[in-house]
């Protein structure tokens, strides 16, 4: 911004803050302390008038840096939003007078804290700036598809209709993926009663006749560089030719691996041919194409078949899955149908143990099953011993007594193992190290999908149970790497149906990935912020803390190992300024600055006033609406209390704890949100990394000769209002025990 | 054994869940039984049975034939339709019951001293003969359905309440002799003897 | 309401919960014009009265904070709430919507200072607290209440309390004269995510929901762990304020049963698993928790959830649809009894509170769509080229947990640009 500064301070004297609050004293500090060129008041600022005050100092008087000293920055949103301006917001509603009893003798806490707002809105104001895009990004629409699987013709089909050109890397010679593989699906339409046609052809023939569809066979990617919006893909085809493009999004579709069923010895899978998984059922009834389907031992018709549930799934025995797949249970119904469907006199017995086909289509298709005549048995199967007929040995639940049942053929339902390629550089060392303490050699046994030239590793990171990673509920598709969607069973188990749906909605996220990339806008959660982080590369010191914390993976390293930002892969939480710990890196709206100032800002009281200060680091996501929510329920916290908001608790600087100390701070508090395997840390890691920091201050403190209860650090969800509360009235009470801080002026 | 039964057991090769399906009246409907339960917890008599309904149709399932047929549960059913009306699944259950019941005995192998079983002999027989139920013999030949001693006792223990009964003209000694029938009796028996023949036809298929 | 503008390149998202939301700020970040029409005073939908998400255990607040704060910066998007579709003409690439806007008695100059909640003395059920408590006559539906502008309870209207009310805003927000409105929007593509409502328990007659007090629906119970709930996030029960440590819980209510709802509503067995939690976190080893089923369907990773509730040693699994429930006249306990399937065992056990893991039927009957549409026979929405332009999102479209909804708010979204970019190619 090439005109000068000029802030305009706005006070509201609404929803009580005049009566409670000495409005003269306000503008005082807003100008003399905040240096603000204009300063208003307005007893209804949100009105209509009171904004469009505002906007005429913008529009006439040239103030670019607004201080809005009235609610909380999470209310009035709209109406506070003002172009090319950068905004601060002193909280005097729900930061000072809601959260402060009305008595005469409270008066003169509660104003100090409101001037002090009003004090860190200024500051903050000076050191912001308006962000803006790089500039370096052009809208890339190309969407590359990891998988040429159901899932992915589904991306690359839906994503097309909507005008973004695609482009399918698929291993095999041919497209359709495991659902090629099967005689039918299971039903996608109403009435859910039989087997459906498996669709891929009429899918392939979709995607050929499609000019915006690339489709390369017989192809992977062998190394995927980039950002969103400029992703460089090369595409190698097996007979060793490469070819370079470019993408603006990607959506992995690699689909899962069949759990291998010789690991299932009891079961006696390896030794009978009798025994076999539900996969290899599906070639024998392509085989018989609706006539009998033969067993593969001696050619036998079948005329009674079992299928054994959850074969090497839902356990947690060594080597086997622990999670349910989801999709076997109708698919043993299915394959059931098979036989029924040819030849309704042939016995086929489902053995389970909870019989999982949910929602409106799940139990239509089990109750045609039942109309079938499939048997349904509610038991667990101990043994299958290997004879001319397979004899399976099972507990019956119902009828409580053990069993042993010959039959022709026995089928296994195994579970799904997801392609999601090579864990994470992190991951593999921790592995590495365990192996190591057991005397033993790791090596990484799957292929890399993706092949990213990421120094954080060549995949997405897996979640529990080897998927790949994801948020899982209120943001399913989000990834700890931007502009990267994972679709179908390498995402969660799932069926045709799901994967489908899936693979749709995991097309709109890299299509607006993309769109959002081209524009320099943040992704998820940050959605269209159009800061970044920036970096003074000459007092870097190459300790490459900033790349090894961010969470998403969007730092590079150059040969010297200076730190190089991908805008479009990051997601502006701040994790990087709060490791760098020569405070080299910042946004041109949040940065070590704009955060130190305030806490500078704020009036220090001398020690025999006996008026602490607690400085409070919360969490925007979580921690601050918690404080938000206190104040609505009026509830009290201590006068002595300055909050503020960060972006996450991992773009806390220790500078801006050993700063607080040194200028008279009697104690800090951090709240971030619950970290750990059910983290809720929007940026995934970015709290639990802050608590790492934390547990090392302890160290620093002492060496200042202060306690350590001085600085607490807290995980907060959004609801905990009162626990919220309480934490700051111990840490008050606390400094009454422990008494001030000798680091006062 | 009977030869019939014999037969069955031929005719289906032990699959017993066929045999139900083509014999028992609403047999079908065995096989889609989810196993919940609810049936059998809703019983008013079932801690009386051996095998509630739904362990019954899951029995049935595993080939428990002889189990099944001579059990003594589904004798047990006093068609107060509490099962119907709760079954999730829509399975008519009372009538399933009923249907078990009167295949074992079409079979010859129903448990022969199981009270209602014999009860329900007794009113066929008596209901069969003259198309009204004939209540002072099915009274008497209740009483003695166990032998001439007991029936002496029973009957005599309810001496008393059957004084009264002919007092108030709710039992008439007339009906010891011949007794009042439906109006063409020769036709009702035509029909139920057709009707009989009909469904002998039908199992022999 | 006169200023809103929508061409045939807008998207009409019915239905403003999590599903709405997503499919909105989709198909919005993408520089789509959406407008989100919500029939109550707030957005957010059935995830605001959860108390916790399985199977983290996380607090649904917290996504909705974000995705709140996404809608708010985002002006391609525009919320009406009191909102409803009335009618639906037309076809892909060209619809009409009449929409029914009922009177909020509060305009846009609310501050939600509160001072009108103050004010007023008449109170009204609380349908947030699923009507377990009451609430002022001027009111925010929940702290995180979305447009944050307070609402007048309908009733209230013509009392001296609403003039109480009017005379507490110091801003002028308070409008008793504000009137139904009716308008009329166009829309290329519409998305229908109206979600669903739990089934009716009173007609589950063995249970005797509408006849003992301590037999609750998992809703409700899921709002007695709320600090804001009715009970203040005590888990006490509903006739004596006992703390409830034994509890029941009956799966399939409503659910997977041919004389209420024929379809497994699929949240019920998870939504219970967590619920187990809340027992076991608020008693420890006093908790006594007892899950009546007939499959538990735990899918996919949820499996491991279940893993870890099995492990749990005062968790009982019992495989049967218990038969019926009667009330001990002395103490109020509900009396379980029914036949525990695996291995025939007769039981009658009396719990302190029994909570009925409860169906979801789709919240539009399924004759009173305002358009033609291919709807199964149980109620929900199926994906059908014979739609045209309306596309079913979330749990209008199945039973689905949340994260399942919101995938299919997802793919939604793209379904309606599809049909957005086409007009757009085709008026140049």
């Amino acid at each position: 911004m090439a005109d000068e500064m000029k802030i305009g301070a706005y006070i509201c004297n609404g929803c009580g803050i005049g009566d409670r609050l000495d409005s003269g004293q306000l503008e005082m500090t807003a100008t003399r302390d905040g240096k603000a060129a204009v300063c208003q008041q307005s007893d209804f600022l949100c009105s209509e008038a009171g904004v469009k005050m505002i906007q005429d100092d913008i529009d006439n008087e040239g103030v670019n840096h607004v201080v809005i000293a009235a609610c909380s920055r999470r209310a009035k949103i709209e109406a506070f939003s003002f172009e090319n301006v950068t905004l601060s917001r002193a909280n005097l509603r729900e930061g000072v007078i809601w959260v402060r009893p009305d008595e005469d003798d409270q008066r003169e806490t509660t104003q100090e804290m409101a001037d002090d707002y009003i004090r860190m809105a200024c500051a903050e104001s000076k050191y912001m700036k308006v962000p803006a895009a790089s500039g370096q990004q052009e809208v890339n629409k190309n969407i590359l598809i990891a998988g040429g699987g159901v899932s992915g013709m589904t991306a690359a089909i839906e994503a097309s209709k909507a005008g973004y050109p695609c482009t399918i890397v698929e291993k095999t010679a041919a497209l359709g993926g495991a659902t090629a593989q099967l005689y039918k699906k299971i039903p996608t339409k109403a009435p859910y009663a039989d087997p459906q046609d498996n669709g891929i052809a009429e899918m392939v023939a979709t995607i050929e006749a499609d000019s915006n569809i690339t489709v390369c066979l017989n192809s992977t990617l062998t190394k995927t560089a980039g950002a969103p919006g400029r992703f460089e893909a090369d595409i190698s085809t097996e007979s060793g030719s490469t070819e370079t493009k470019s993408f603006g999004a990607i959506v992995q579709a690699s689909g899962f691996t069949p759990y291998d069923a010789n690991n299932l010895t009891e079961f006696s899978y390896s030794k009978s041919q009798d025994v076999i998984t539900q996969a290899e059922l599906e070639a024998l009834a392509i085989a018989a194409d609706g006539g009998a389907i033969k067993r593969p031992s001696d050619g036998k018709e079948v005329t009674n078949v079992m299928f054994i549930q959850c074969a090497g799934q839902r356990s947690k025995k060594e080597g086997h899955l622990e999670h349910c797949s989801g999709y076997c249970c109708s698919a043993s119904i299915k394959q059931a149908m098979y036989f029924k469907d040819q030849n309704p006199d042939i016995d086929t017995t489902v053995l389970y143990s909870d019989l999982r086909t949910p929602g409106a289509g799940g139990e239509n298709f089990y109750r045609s099953g039942q109309k079938k005549g499939i048997i349904f048995t509610k038991g667990i199967a101990s043994e299958v011993v290997h004879s001319k007929n397979p004899i399976v040995k099972f507990k019956d639940l119902i009828l409580d007594e053990e069993v042993e049942d010959e039959v022709d053929l026995v089928v296994l339902a195994t579970g799904m193992v997801a392609n999601a390629g090579e864990p994470t550089r992190e991951q593999i060392t921790i592995a590495e190290n365990e192996a190591k303490e057991a005397g033993n050699e790791y090596t990484v046994s799957v292929e890399s999908i993706l092949n990213l030239d990421y120094r954080q590793g060549k995949d997405m990171p897996h979640m529990d149970n080897g998927f790949a990673d994801s948020h899982f509920i209120c943001f399913p598709y989000e990834t700890q790497r931007t502009g990267m969607y994972a679709a179908g069973p390498t995402r969660r188990p799932m069926d045709i149906g799901q994967s489908m749906d899936d693979a749709m909605g995991a097309a709109m996220k890299a299509i607006a990935a993309a769109e959002n990339a081209g524009l320099g806008k943040a992704a998820h959660p940050r959605v269209a912020d159009l800061s970044f982080p920036t970096a003074r590369l000459e007092g870097c010191t190459q300790c490459k803390r900033c790349t090894v914390e961010c969470p998403f993976g969007a730092i590079d390293e150059d040969e010297k190992g200076f730190p190089q930002f991908n805008e479009s892969r990051c997601r502006r939480c701040g994790t990087c300024m709060g490791a760098c710990p020569v405070r080299v890196i910042s946004f041109d709206n949040y940065s070590i600055d704009t955060v130190g100032q305030q806490l500078k800002a704020v009036d220090i009281p001398e020690e025999f006033d006996e008026k602490p200060r607690i400085l409070v680091l919360a969490c925007e996501n979580d921690a601050y609406p918690a404080l938000d929510m206190a104040a609505q329920n009026k509830m009290d916290y201590s006068a002595f209390t300055r909050v503020i908001p960060v972006r996450c608790l991992g773009s806390v600087s220790l500078s801006w704890i050993t700063d607080s100390m040194n200028s008279g701070y009697d104690g800090i508090i951090l709240m971030g949100c619950p970290s750990g395997d059910d983290y809720q840390c929007h940026f995934v890691k970015g709290s639990g990394t802050a608590q790492e920091r934390m547990s090392k201050v302890a160290d620093t403190l002492e060496t200042l000769s202060l306690e350590p209860e001085r600085v607490q650090t807290y995980e907060i969800s959004i609801t905990e209002s009162d626990k919220v509360v309480k934490i700051i009235n111990d840490m008050a009470d606390t400094i009454e025990q422990i008494g001030m801080s000798p680091f006062k002026f | 054994m009977t030869d019939i039964n014999t037969g069955m057991v031929e005719k289906y090769r032990n699959d017993f869940l066929k045999e139900v399906e083509a014999n028992v009246e609403e047999g079908d409907w065995v096989k889609m039984c989810m196993q919940c339960g609810v049936c059998s917890g809703s019983c008013p008599l079932g801690s009386d049975w051996d095998h509630p309904p739904q362990e019954l149709f899951m029995m049935i399932r595993a080939g428990k034939r002889d189990e099944v047929l001579q059990s003594t549960s589904m004798w047990m059913c006093t068609s107060c339709y509490n099962c119907i009306v709760r079954c999730p699944r829509e399975l008519p259950i009372t009538h399933i019951m009923h249907g078990l019941a009167h295949y074992a005995t079409r079979l010859g192998i129903e448990p022969k001293n199981q009270p209602t079983r014999q009860f329900a002999q007794l009113f066929w027989d008596n209901l069969a003969k003259n198309g009204r139920v004939n209540e002072l013999w099915l009274g008497v030949n209740l009483y003695f359905m166990n032998g001439f001693v007991n029936g002496i006792k029973v009957a005599l223990g309810m001496a008393g309440i059957g004084l009264g009964m002919l007092k108030t003209g709710r039992l008439s000694l007339k009906e010891l002799v011949g007794g009042h029938t439906v109006k063409d009796k020769k036709g009702f028996q035509a029909m139920i003897k057709k009707a009989q023949e009909l469904e002998a036809a039908r199992i022999d298929n | 309401m006169s200023d809103i503008v929508a061409t045939n390149q807008t998207i009409l998202v019915v239905g403003g919960g999590i599903s709405g939301m997503t499919a909105a700020l989709e198909a919005a970040e993408v520089g789509k014009q959406v407008i989100v029409i919500e029939k109550t005073p707030s957005v957010g939908g059935r995830v605001t009265k959860l108390y916790k998400y399985f199977p983290k255990l996380c607090f649904p607040t917290c996504g909705l904070e974000i995705n709140q704060r996404r809608m708010a910066a985002n002006k391609n998007i525009t919320v009406l709430t009191m909102a409803e579709v009335t009618d639906l003409q037309g076809e892909a690439g060209n619809y009409t919507a009449t929409v029914k806007i009922s009177p909020r008695y509060v305009n846009s100059n609310c501050t939600a200072c509160g001072a009108c909640g103050d004010a007023v003395e008449a109170e009204f059920d609380n349908e947030h607290n699923y009507n377990m408590d009451k609430h002022k006559g001027a009111y925010l539906a929940h702290d995180m209440a979305m447009p944050k502008r307070y609402v007048l309870e309908p009733g209230m209207i013509g009392t001296d309390d609403a003039q109480k009310a009017k005379d507490a805003c110091k801003f002028d927000a308070i409008d008793l004269d504000m009137q139904e409105e009716t308008l009329e929007l166009k829309a290329g593509a519409v998305i229908w995510a109206t979600g669903w409502r739990p089934f009716d328990a009173a007609k589950i007659q063995p249970y005797g929901y509408d006849r003992i007090d301590n037999v609750i629906t998992s809703v409700e119970f899921e709002r007695l762990m709320d600090p804001k709930g009715p009970t203040g996030g005590k888990l006490v029960r509903p006739s004596d304020g006992k703390e409830a440590k034994n509890v029941a819980f009956i799966q399939c209510a409503g659910s997977r049963d041919r004389n209420y709802l024929k379809h497994c509503s699929r949240i019920c067995c998870m939504a219970s698993l967590k619920q187990s939690t809340y027992v076991s976190e608020k008693f420890g080893d006093d908790a006594n928790v007892s899950i009546y089923y007939i499959d538990i369907r735990a899918i996919d990773r949820f499996d491991n959830f279940y893993q870890k509730v099995q492990d749990d040693k005062n968790v009982t699994f019992i495989k049967s649809k218990v038969a019926n429930i009667v009330e001990n006249k002395e103490n109020g306990n509900p009396t379980l009894k029914g036949v525990d399937t695996e291995g025939y065992h007769r039981y009658e056990t009396e719990h302190d509170l029994v909570v009925l893991a409860i169906g979801m039927e789709p919240s539009v009957d399924k004759n009173t769509f305002p358009i033609e549409i291919k709807v199964n026979d149980e109620g929900f929405i199926e994906q059908d080229e014979a739609n045209g332009g309306v596309f079913a999102a979330g749990c209008s479209s199945d039973a689905l947990d949340v994260n399942r909804a919101v995938q299919s708010a997802t793919a939604s979204a793209l379904r309606a640009i599809q049909v957005i970019n086409k007009v757009a190619q085709a008026e140049g």
